[in-house]
């Protein structure tokens, strides 16, 4: 039997997730015919075999219409995207603070960073730092020198990086800033080849910092990735659906910020390393963070060997208290991506947020949905799906732009899951309550007043849409300010959220009020969540 | 429930796969600038064989001079070159000659000299098995590959080490074991143990322990114990500990324990880099676990083992989660359905 042309496996080979989906014709047009995700190690045939078989075995009419035979496995053209650790930058400077300015651009450029600064670690820590195993560039900066001992410090620093750099076993060094070209009598080099290069300062450009940046993601070694694909996936599904789209992807070694509209990237995107799933360096503070967000009741070296066993077996218990925790950890992450984008945190709230990656693949629609609404705040209305299908990275991938672009406009309504909308109004004031609230749909109107500092729900199912109109007793602003507004949302799995929080939220310092706080919102979204 | 004897095996490869055995293993060892490398690439290593003396307080000091292109009689020295020195320790100038200089890294030259990493004190590190040297990188380390077979751990602390394989059976079994006749004994604990129970196993002579889990704040004290010692300049004997699993509390798992066990009485070496236990393998080999065996690794019945049965498609478990499932059938003859994730098998 002759495998129908327009049939196409999309897999996702992650660093802990490895996900296949078929995508085939059904009534001439491209649809998703089912997905499937399990832990990574799998083999790419075992996967998308056993999704064809249990295709097969749901509509055995449609797999034989597309000739989904036996033979169809080895017939069938896949797209594979894989993911790659990061690279590591290790950065060197006189002072700690030059060091943590290069050190914030690249953790954002898709570098992993270490670093070492003379003043506290010396010209051996800084040899044993750059000469490490693993480190795939160095980068050397410094502070103009207004005195004697910066001027000698610099010159210390120059010594030890060619030291460094003279060893057969180098890496590739990075010079910033104009600083590092004069002291280090270094000319500027073009960004390739495989030489040393010159990179402008951490306080270079409008704004400030995002030429670095944009060289550093440009020199990043691991090539195409998933993440990277994703990208690409955003653009092409602003302009299918002409919205404005913030995507949130988290995955084990790293995460993607990024808002396009439908003429493109509206501001540089974030490729974020230290906002993976579980961060590497479990510190006190990467604990606490996941602590702060938890609703199960551990102490800090209890969650510390949690979250090592997470990252040894990211899929393991991934049901019960494994499940509460996976969102907690999923949750900090979106913090600290948060934390280290402020350029886009500042744009206004985009019509629709995407959230994908493995952080997500076993949780709930609804408690997706409203771990998003808990970090992100920003005033607004915006609709939330999640690329359930891990469908973005495989279809960026495709090269011809016309065809995938194409694909995405066929895909749209398969790819995500719509998870709800979110209103989300700022300034408003203490009190019994801040005006009413009329949503009319499809099955009748509902009514509900506003209460302040509570989180609410209304229940609008997938495919479903909306008229809300919002009455405040003060104005409000949400993108703009007033006090009567009429919005339109669609439904999804977790339905309306009105929230009505703080922004940025505030939760309380004791840690049994702030788990109870934070259970009395999550038993409202996820069925079953406290089993 | 009873174990039903119809079972399908297509689904079996999507657990998780774990390497009983690794028969090539490579073995990394982390060194800094100022360790002097005893080895060279492609050099055979035997068993004690000192690979590097690990400088235990570098510090920067002045080398040899810079030498000019006109005075160079033999390759010019560069960063990551050994000086051996040049007769005077204290480094102190003579009368008409130039400045004597300790042994040490050259690191960097700096106004006509060579800055070198150097230090008084040195641990040598020494070979825990046999293998041959693939890689040899001043201030960074060594890769050797080790003769034998190795079974990987998920973590492991201290210096690499050997010894003769003895198995004490949890905590008490410990505790009981713990005298100087183990002296020089790895020893493997099935069983809960913590951070007081592997320091008292150092202070007595053995070599190393082999656990299925141990807790992250146990592994930490260990370090912090070790730490003291290094600062105290006391000679460090080699000692290490493995963990096979992870954090939370299992028992070993039977095929890793059906080999240890066979391996009980002989010579087997600890590494950390990668975490590996070494050894030559058992005569008779220690015949493959069953293809279907299967051990559960998470949720309530965490720690058990059995056999496949089939696949048992998506199903909903606590917390309103869907997850891949399979049914297995315990040693016990019960059957259960689990999480595939929480599976793994030993290939």
């Amino acid at each position: 039997m002759t495998v129908d042309p327009n049939v196409l496996f999309a897999i996702d080979l992650g660093a802990a997730t490895a996900s296949a989906a078929l995508i085939g014709p059904v009534d001439g047009r491209r649809r998703l015919l089912g997905s499937l995700a399990l832990p990574a190690g799998v083999s790419e045939d075992r996967l998308a075999g056993h999704l064809l078989e249990r295709i097969r075995r749901a509509d055995p009419a449609l797999a034989d219409d597309l000739g989904l035979d036996d033979g169809a496995l080895a017939t069938v053209p896949r797209r594979i995207v894989r993911s790659a650790p990061p690279p590591t930058l290790v950065v060197l400077a006189p002072t700690v603070r030059a060091r943590l300015a290069v050190e914030r651009i690249a953790g954002v450029a898709g570098w992993r960073t270490r670093g070492a600064s003379l003043e506290p670690d010396g010209t051996i820590g800084l040899t044993r730092t750059a000469l490490e195993r693993g480190v795939d560039a160095l980068a050397v900066t410094g502070d103009p020198a207004t005195s004697r001992e910066e001027t000698t410090a610099m010159a210390e620093l120059a010594a030890t990086v060619e030291g460094i750099v003279g060893r057969p076993s180098a890496p590739r060094l990075i010079r910033v800033g104009e600083l590092a070209r004069d002291d280090l009598g270094l000319e500027p080099e073009a960004p390739t080849g495989e030489g040393s290069i010159y990179a402008p300062g951490p306080e270079a450009g409008e704004p400030p910092g995002e030429p670095l940046r944009h060289l550093l993601e440009r020199l990043d070694p691991t090539g195409p990735t998933s993440r990277r694909s994703a990208l690409t996936a955003l653009m092409d599904l602003a302009a299918a659906l002409d919205r404005r789209i913030e995507l949130v992807e988290v995955g084990f070694d790293g995460a993607l910020r990024a808002v396009a509209d439908p003429h493109g990237l509206e501001a540089a995107p974030a490729f974020v390393p230290a906002a993976s799933a579980v961060p590497l360096d479990l510190d006190d503070d990467a604990v606490d963070e996941v602590l702060a967000w938890s609703t199960v009741a551990l102490d800090r070296h209890r969650m510390r060997d949690r979250l090592r066993d997470l990252r040894l077996s990211p899929w393991l218990e991934a049901h019960g208290d494994g499940a509460r925790l996976r969102l907690a950890a999923a949750r900090a992450a979106v913090t600290r991506l948060v934390a280290l984008t402020p350029w886009l945190e500042a744009l206004p709230a985009p019509d629709l947020i995407v959230v994908a990656g493995g952080a997500w693949a076993a949780a709930p629609g609804p408690a997706i949905a409203l771990a998003i609404a808990d970090v992100i705040r920003r005033p607004g209305t915006s609709q939330l799906a999640f690329d359930h299908a891990r469908l973005l990275g495989p279809l960026g991938a495709i090269e011809d732009p016309v065809e995938r672009q194409a694909l995405f406009a066929e895909l749209a309504d398969d790819l995500l899951a719509p998870l709800g909308s979110l209103i989300v109004p700022l300034g408003l004031r203490a009190g019994r309550s801040a005006g009413r609230l009329t949503v009319r749909g499809p099955a009748g109107e509902t009514s509900l007043d506003l209460v302040p500092g509570g989180l609410q729900l209304v229940d609008l199912p997938p495919g479903q849409l909306a008229e809300v109109d919002l009455r405040f007793r003060d104005p409000v602003g949400m993108g703009t300010r007033g006090r009567h507004l009429t919005v339109q949302v669609g439904g999804g799995l977790g339905g309306l959220l009105v929230d009505l929080r703080d922004i940025p939220l505030r939760l309380p310092e004791r840690a049994e009020r702030r788990r109870a706080l934070l259970e009395a919102w999550q038993a409202a979204f996820w069925a079953g969540g406290d089993q | 429930m009873t174990a039903d004897v119809e079972t399908d095996d297509r689904d079996l490869e999507l657990v998780p796969a774990r390497r009983l055995l690794d028969p090539e293993p490579i073995a990394r060892f982390e060194l800094a600038p100022g360790d002097r490398i005893l080895v060279a690439e492609g050099d055979r290593v035997s068993v004690g064989m000192g690979l590097a003396e690990r400088q235990r307080e570098p510090r920067v000091d002045d080398g040899p001079p810079v030498a000019g292109a006109a005075e160079v009689d033999h390759p010019a020295l560069r960063a990551g070159d050994w000086w051996p020195g040049d007769g005077h320790e204290a480094g102190g100038p003579l009368r008409r000659r130039h400045p004597r200089s300790p042994a040490g890294e050259l690191l960097h030259p700096e106004d006509g000299r060579w800055r070198i990493a150097t230090g008084s004190h040195v641990d040598v590190l020494e070979a825990p098995a046999a293998g041959t040297v693939l890689e040899a990188i001043p201030g960074r380390g060594l890769t050797i590959r080790l003769a034998g077979s190795a079974l990987a751990g998920t973590s492991a602390a201290g210096i690499p080490t050997r010894g003769r394989l003895e198995r004490a059976i949890g905590e008490t079994g410990l505790r009981g074991a713990l005298d100087v006749g183990r002296a020089g004994a790895i020893l493997v604990v099935d069983g809960r143990i913590d951070s007081e129970a592997i320091i008292r196993a150092r202070a007595t002579g053995v070599r190393g322990v082999i656990a299925a889990s141990l807790a992250g704040k146990d592994l930490r004290d260990l370090q912090a114990s070790e730490a003291r010692q290094r600062a105290s300049l006391q000679p460090l004997a080699p000692f290490a500990v493995l963990v096979l699993d992870g954090t939370a509390r299992r028992p070993l798992a039977g095929p890793v324990a059906d080999l240890l066990g066979a391996l009980e009485g002989r010579e087997v070496a600890i590494v950390v880099d990668p975490p590996l236990v070494v050894f030559n393998p058992p005569n008779p080999a220690i015949p493959p676990p069953g293809r279907d065996r299967v051990r559960v690794m998470g949720g309530d019945l965490v720690g058990r083992e059995g056999r496949w049965l089939r696949g048992a498609g998506l199903r909903r478990f606590p917390a309103g989660v869907l997850l891949e499932a399979a049914t297995i059938a315990l040693d016990d003859g019960e059957v259960a359905t689990v999480a595939l994730a929480d599976l793994e098998r030993f290939v």
